[in-house]
């Protein structure tokens, strides 16, 4: 059972089950702010920018980036990775949380996986587009064709990303719509406006809270989340692959597909703080977001720092104990003290020594701190994926194929458009749909209230 | 013909589980309950069962072992291919794609089970028995002919919980 005097309360400021549904729902009946359109402005920009760099890239082709024969994999894969890095967060949250049966992570998980879905999105179109010839993307699907048929690559971790980042897309998407249809149903039935209850009765599906309807509802969410918690592993996992399963030195190390996943969630957790700590501000959800949620995220965020930690040393010192003379090179040479050592000690710091921050209560419960640091982490993560990609690139076996790489404007140009279009999907999510599981969170609220005994403690699970 | 509905409208969890188990045991069980979220002694107490977790199973054992038998075919013998020395059928590698694969087609054909068994789908006119039972009221609905002597005692039950409301459908 949960116990809201030692674990802090779930939902400040004793709410009725009205007023969790009117204060989330209030920012979709409220007039827009003129900061939200300033900032979709913005943010759309920055999506036609990245539009017209992804015109540049598929006209004249991927010359246009600063990508060469050595350093084949640029910002693009480094993006990629980045970005379904932070697309974890939202079945981490979800599903591991709800396996550990945390009922904090009620207030957090809608916009987690609002996160995943827009994060994924933003992933996908990098490798789609490094191919140079997009419009031939259907021949990396097994169906049967006229050229053989020839299938695809079955053993190809490349073909396994693509299987993984296709399912992890649809199965987010599908758990993140069928958890929002009861809230919908809210929505409809508390509007007022003829136009809101029409087209939220839509996406309601018909919804009424019957309990046929729940029942078969918590059957999908027991089904969805056992299944999506193999797939929270196994798409990092994979795409460690594309990398470990190379002869490349760097890569080629057993240690990849743990390192990935929990650098995922990791990055995952600190773009959920950067969102969750920004609804805060900017729609006052401090009673449902409380600060002992916060809190509860920086702890994971510390101890997942100090794996992050753990698995940067063993690739150190594996790269020295193994004896292998092109690991050692490319480690200390290369990484550590070389062309990229600003990199790499970008990583390490950002990544394994400011989060330790939140080993302080203080620095936990305040925000601009907490805030600060999980847009370090971000920035962290995306150097450690620069230093996988680009380093172990750039310093192969043979000192002839060595190469430097920077990106071009182009490269840069495409990632700042998938910024926008991240933020643009962030600001839409705020706008149009209730950013917190109205029904999940009215299923724990119980817990901050005295209750009779007969009440078995059983929510949302 | 319009049939007459007897709510009884509760504020809270406790309340309506409290009627609920009173009413069931003057022998009498209500038609639905409509509730804000999920309440498991309802979920119980109606003594529905639902056996999509086991079509699930199904689902997901069916496509692990089509998809896995796709792959075998199509690099064993429908266009054998060697890639770095691996015998054609390179089955731990197909591992991966048949996991991952097998996972989407068990969310996907679930969610199309949910969607038909629960009648839950786009386009679909909700039958609305209550306004506020999506947002803060839970609602018991009983026939009132299946109450028969039971009539004034069941009344009173709700009466002490919650208040009473007349829905003709």
């Amino acid at each position: 059972m949960y116990n809201s005097a030692v674990r802090g309360r779930l939902i400040e400021g004793d709410k009725s089950l009205g007023q969790i549904s009117q204060e989330i729902i209030a920012p979709i009946h409220a007039k827009t702010p003129i900061w939200w359109y300033a900032a979709l402005l913005v943010s759309l920009g920055m999506f036609g920018f990245g539009l017209y760099c992804k015109y540049i890239t598929v006209t004249t082709g991927i010359g246009t980036w600063g990508v060469n024969n050595s350093v084949a994999w640029g910002w693009a894969i480094i993006n990629f990775v980045w970005w379904i890095g932070i697309g974890h967060a939202g079945t981490a949250f979800s599903i591991f949380l709800l396996i550990l049966r945390q009922k904090w992570r009620t207030a957090i998980n809608r916009a987690a996986e609002a996160m995943t879905v827009v994060a994924v999105f933003c992933a996908s179109l990098f490798p789609l587009l490094h191919m140079g010839r997009p419009w031939l993307f259907f021949y990396i699907f097994p169906y049967p064709n006229t050229r053989g048929p020839l299938w695809v690559n079955f053993n190809s971790p490349l073909f396994w990303d693509f299987v993984a980042i296709t399912a992890y897309l649809l199965i987010s998407a599908s758990f993140w719509y069928f958890g929002m249809v009861p809230d919908f149903a809210t929505i409809r039935d508390t509007a007022k406006s003829k136009i809101k209850k029409a087209v939220y009765g839509f996406f309601a599906f018909g919804w009424t809270g019957s309990s046929r309807e729940w029942l078969r509802f918590e059957g999908l969410s027991f089904v969805l989340g056992g299944i999506a918690a193999v797939l929270v592993v196994s798409v990092h996992s994979i795409v460690s692959t594309d990398f470990a399963v190379s002869v490349k030195p760097g890569w080629h190390t057993t240690i990849f597909p743990p390192y990935f996943v929990v650098g995922a969630i990791f990055s995952g957790f600190a773009m959920v703080l950067t969102l969750v700590i920004t609804m805060r501000g900017l729609y006052k959800m401090n009673d449902f977001i409380t600060d002992s949620h916060i809190d509860a995220v920086c702890r994971v965020l510390v101890f997942i720092s100090l794996i992050m930690g753990t698995a940067y040393m063993t690739e150190i010192f594996m790269a020295w104990y193994s004896g292998s003379e092109y690991e050692t090179y490319l480690f200390f040479h290369t990484r550590i003290f070389g062309e990229y050592a600003v990199q790499f000690w970008i990583m390490f710091i950002a990544n394994a020594i400011v989060p330790q921050l939140f080993w302080f209560k203080k620095m936990r419960r305040n925000m601009w701190v907490v805030f600060t640091v999980s847009i370090v982490i971000n920035i962290g993560m995306w150097f450690e994926r620069f230093n996988i990609v680009v380093t172990s690139l750039s310093r192969d076996y043979l000192p002839s194929s060595w190469a430097s790489y920077s990106p071009s404007w182009v490269e840069i140009g495409f990632f700042i458009g998938t910024v926008g279009m991240f933020i643009t999907g962030v600001l839409l999510f705020f706008r149009f749909i209730p950013m917190i599981a109205i029904s999940e969170l009215k299923s724990v609220a119980k817990f901050d209230k005295p209750q009779k005994n007969h009440v078995k403690h059983t929510s949302h699970e | 013909m319009n049939k007459e509905y007897i709510l009884g409208v509760f504020n809270d969890e406790e309340s309506l589980v409290e009627a609920f188990e009173k009413v069931k045991k003057k022998g009498i069980m209500p038609v639905e309950v409509y509730t804000p979220y999920p309440v498991h002694e309802i979920l119980e107490g109606m003594g529905n069962k639902t056996r999509i977790t086991h079509a699930a199973f199904f689902y997901g054992l069916f496509a692990a072992i089509g998809i896995l038998g796709f792959l075998s075919y199509a690099a064993g013998i429908s266009w054998p291919l060697q890639y770095g020395g691996k015998p054609f059928n390179a089955f731990p590698s197909f591992i991966i794609v048949t996991i991952v694969a097998t996972i989407l087609s068990i969310t996907l054909l679930t969610l199309f089970t949910f969607s038909a068994r629960a009648k839950i789908f786009p386009g679909k006119k909700p039958e609305i028995i209550h306004e506020r039972a999506t947002d803060d009221k839970f609602v018991m609905v009983l026939d009132k002919k299946s109450l028969g002597k039971e009539n004034d005692s069941i009344r009173s039950i709700i009466k002490e919980l919650g208040e009473i409301e007349k829905k003709t459908v």
